[in-house]
């Protein structure tokens, strides 16, 4: 084959034409027409400044709105599906988990978590490696939050309507002093978990595990004393709980599980049944217990049969 | 390959501009490279320095080391070796001098841009509608340049080389305004799955219709000159050309193979990207076989060792690029550093050392001076060959954890500390590519402006 000027450039081009056509413009007149699903509603103003504002910080690079059939993390509950992007200007699949995935991050917490988490990601999640976005100024974050708080858009709207109405709730507990709150916090946790005391005793080794747990995930709010003072504490209301005052307060090892495992809707306090496994629940309860309460069941009747590993 | 018109009379300006203009963008695309690198290990580092977020210097430092090191290097070369292997000279020095400079502003202006969170957000098509279409007259200027040289070239035959430069020139300039949706100045995008289909025909043709085609014009020019042996197969030639335009360009799907676009479209994706083995080794077999017991040679010639390495990079890349649009891997190794590694082994691996190697080649010929010191070149070589590989590795056993506890129900935040010593490790080689780089520019300008040695021949 005799390679001219002419057979180089124009034949590249007409096979580009052709690739062009099978690889963009077939799948175009394809995909182009797609229904919107059923999650999906029109955002508002405010919530697409907010992702004019995810755009501008590149947050696209190190998370992704695309769930997968293989995924279990945050947003699993739901698979993309193409009807959810039907207003996606340009889309923001993203390439990267370097965090987790935002497709469903809406009502996953309440704005002041939000707050909180973007003035420093470190605040609420000691561990974090995503940037402080204090530099944006409290006006941007509150868009940028109004954003995050609608992905997921109709399925969103009803965790963002949950979150308001125990947020409500939490403040009225909370403004009531201590022993109301206390009263508040427990009276929503089923009867049966109430009564158990943690099953296993306390050990060097199991407090610190313990420690480790609360350094690497609930430092930020409660405080390196546990006594809620931690540096997200000034973003957050109601504020993260002083575990002093639980003492004498029927707390039992039982309620430290059920409230770490299950999380508190509405207020700051997230839900760590995705990220800690039942032994690691039990141990930085009972450091909690410990520490900072000052009082703990561990041990107590009733526990059943002793753990095998127990000395 | 004959010897060029009278080449005393030549002053390889525009080659010398884009060889210089690489060499000084390499440093600030490894410097924005390390940056985020440290950033990932010790994030408050550069708390609230708002221009300096990670999710800002990242498409800096991507688009810096794509347009700003890989591509006028290798325009460097070309501006050298088309006119030569066309046995005339360059259309018009003065054109290329302008190109240099509007290709410079262009730079300086992506990286204010970005910096000032100014981006349309889509991956490698971040760049704001002005800076696009300075980019697109940019490469139209390259191409008028390099048309108008074919045109007056004495040389009737045109080499591979040649073949590589004016498609990947031409197809670029048409596939960047396609990709970047320049018909729409304020988004730059379409809307919805079209949006995605359509970034990642473009994004993957970046690599595919620019650095590929750029990198294979300046291999097939080096390695046989170095060799001083003609090329092994004409057929294998054609084959590695039409194969690579008409494969790579239409597999751009192995991007979203996980999303829900048209099944049909990804099979074609996953298909084809099995038959890229098709050109990638109609060209790999063409220059191995041409330099087959020719190694001593390619060892002795800088130009020729960073080239030959960047050919065996190639061959890495893309096996390991075919097995990741092999649905079952991409379960694992989609959305974490496994893809950062191949990236890297791609990019600089393939493209980069074949960048430094065309730059180091045609250095003397075009400043009729020895290179100012082999022994800088020889340390950048192996800076730049021992973090890319380790970068590699690093990034691969990352994102090996990452992808295997995800797919085991572990949350991304457990896995962070897991994978923090390994961000550290890649922190440490990436230095050693930024080190490389400074090197780098020293030689270079070293070479173009104080070098009181004559010509060795
Ligand atoms: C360097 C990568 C990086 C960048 C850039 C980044 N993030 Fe993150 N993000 C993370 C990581 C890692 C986590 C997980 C740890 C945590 O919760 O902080 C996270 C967590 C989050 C969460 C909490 C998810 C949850 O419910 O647990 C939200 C919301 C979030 N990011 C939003 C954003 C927004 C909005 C931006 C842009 C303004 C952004 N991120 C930029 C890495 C990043
Ligand atoms: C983002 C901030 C935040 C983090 C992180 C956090 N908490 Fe909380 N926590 C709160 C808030 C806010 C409350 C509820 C305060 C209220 O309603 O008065 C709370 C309440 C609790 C309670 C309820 C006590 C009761 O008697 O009902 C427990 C137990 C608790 N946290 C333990 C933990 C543990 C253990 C961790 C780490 C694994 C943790 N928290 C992490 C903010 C946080
Ligand atoms: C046969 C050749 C190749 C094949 C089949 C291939 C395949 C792939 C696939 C499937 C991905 C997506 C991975 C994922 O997101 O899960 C990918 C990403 C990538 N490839 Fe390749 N690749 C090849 C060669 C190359 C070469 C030669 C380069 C560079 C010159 C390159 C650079 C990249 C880059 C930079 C990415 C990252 C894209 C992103 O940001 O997500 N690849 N490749």
């Amino acid at each position: 084959m005799k390679m001219t000027f002419k057979a180089v450039v124009f034949g590249s081009l007409m096979i580009l034409a052709a690739v062009v056509f099978a690889v963009v413009i077939l799948p175009y007149f394809h995909t182009n027409k797609i229904t919107p699903s059923e999650i999906f509603r029109l955002r508002s103003d405010e919530e697409a400044t907010g992702r004019d504002i995810y755009i501008a910080n590149g947050c696209v690079y190190c998370h992704s709105q695309s769930i997968r059939v293989i995924d279990w993390g945050l947003g699993a509950e739901r698979i993309a599906q193409a009807g959810d992007y039907v207003q996606d200007h340009p889309i923001l699949l993203g390439s990267q988990r370097t965090g987790p995935d935002l497709s469903q991050e809406g009502g996953e917490h309440p704005d002041d978590w939000q707050t909180a988490h973007f003035i420093n990601p470190r605040y609420t999640r000691p561990l974090s490696i995503m940037p402080a976005f204090a530099f944006l100024g409290t006006e941007n974050i509150e868009r940028l939050t109004n954003y995050v708080q609608s992905l997921g858009l109709k399925n969103a709207d009803e965790r963002m309507k949950r979150q308001k109405f125990w947020k409500e709730a939490s403040i009225k507990a909370y403004e009531a002093g201590p022993e109301a709150n206390v009263r508040w916090l427990h009276e929503l946790i089923p009867e049966g978990w109430r009564n158990i005391p943690n099953p296993y005793p306390t050990s060097a080794a199991g407090l610190a595990r313990g420690h480790k747990i609360y350094q690497d995930f609930c430092f930020g709010c409660h405080g390196p004393i546990g006594d809620g003072m931690g540096p997200a504490q000034q973003y957050l209301y109601p504020p993260p709980l002083n575990f002093t005052i639980l003492k004498d307060r029927g707390i039992s090892g039982g309620i430290l599980y059920y409230q770490i495992m299950n999380g508190i809707t509405g207020t700051a306090m997230p839900y760590f049944k995705r990220e800690l496994e039942s032994e690691k629940i039990w141990d930085v309860g009972n450091y909690v217990a410990v520490n900072f309460i000052n009082q703990t069941d561990a041990d107590e009747e009733p526990k059943g049969i002793d753990a095998a590993y127990e000395p | 390959m004959t010897a060029a018109i009278d080449d005393k009379i030549q002053s390889h300006a525009t080659a010398k501009g884009f060889t210089l203009t690489s060499a000084c963008w390499m440093v600030v695309g490894t410097f924005m490279g390390l940056l985020g690198a440290t950033e990932l290990m010790a994030p408050d580092l550069t708390e609230n320095i708002g221009w300096l977020v990670f999710g800002r210097i990242r498409p800096v430092h991507i688009n810096i080391v794509l347009f700003g090191f890989v591509t006028p290097g290798l325009l460097g070369a070309a501006f050298y070796y088309v006119p030569r292997l066309l046995r005339t000279e360059i259309y018009s020095e003065k054109l290329g001098v302008v190109t240099v400079i509007a290709w410079n502003v262009a730079l300086v202006a992506v990286v204010i841009s970005l910096c000032m969170g100014y981006t349309q957000g889509r991956e490698y098509a971040e760049l704001i509608w002005p800076i696009d279409i300075m980019v697109v007259i940019a490469f139209a200027l390259v191409f008028i340049n390099l048309v108008m040289t074919v045109k007056n070239r004495q040389e009737p035959v045109l080499y591979v080389s040649v073949w590589y430069v004016l498609a990947g020139v031409i197809l670029t300039a048409t596939t960047y305004s396609l990709g970047n949706v320049i018909w729409r100045p304020n988004s730059g995008a379409l809307v919805g799955i079209p949006d995605a289909i359509l970034l990642w025909f473009y994004g993957h043709n970046v690599f595919g219709l620019l650095l590929t085609p750029l990198a294979a014009g300046v291999t097939y020019y080096v390695i046989p000159r170095v060799c001083r042996a003609p090329l092994y197969s004409h057929t294998l030639s054609l084959v590695g050309f039409w194969a690579l335009l008409v494969v790579y360009t239409h597999i751009g799907t192995h991007h979203l193979l996980q999303v829900p676009v048209p099944t049909w479209l990804k099979v074609i994706a996953i298909v084809d990207s099995i038959a890229m083995v098709i050109p990638v080794m109609a060209f790999l077999i063409n220059i191995w076989f041409t330099a087959r017991g020719k190694l001593g040679e390619i060892h002795a010639d800088i130009g020729g060792k960073f080239v030959f390495t960047g050919t065996i990079m190639y061959f890495f890349v893309s096996i390991q690029g075919s097995m990741m649009a092999l649905p079952d891997v991409q379960r694992v190794t989609h959305f974490n550093n496994w893809v950062v590694g191949h990236a890297h082994i791609g990019v600089l691996g393939f493209a980069g050392m074949i960048t430094l190697g065309g730059i180091y080649y045609v250095l003397p010929y075009i400043t009729r001076k020895p290179l100012y010191s082999r022994f800088l070149a020889d340390l950048q070589y192996w800076l730049v060959l021992i973090g890319m590989v380790g970068f590699t590795v690093v990034l691969t056993i990352a994102g090996l954890i990452q992808g295997n506890a995800w797919l085991n129900g572990e949350v991304v935040y457990r896995i962070l500390p897991e994978i923090h010593p390994y961000y550290v490790t890649r922190a440490a080689l990436g230095l050693m590519v930024f080190v490389s780089a400074l090197i780098g520019l020293f030689n270079i300008l070293a070479t173009l402006f104080f070098n009181t040695r004559e010509a060795a021949s």
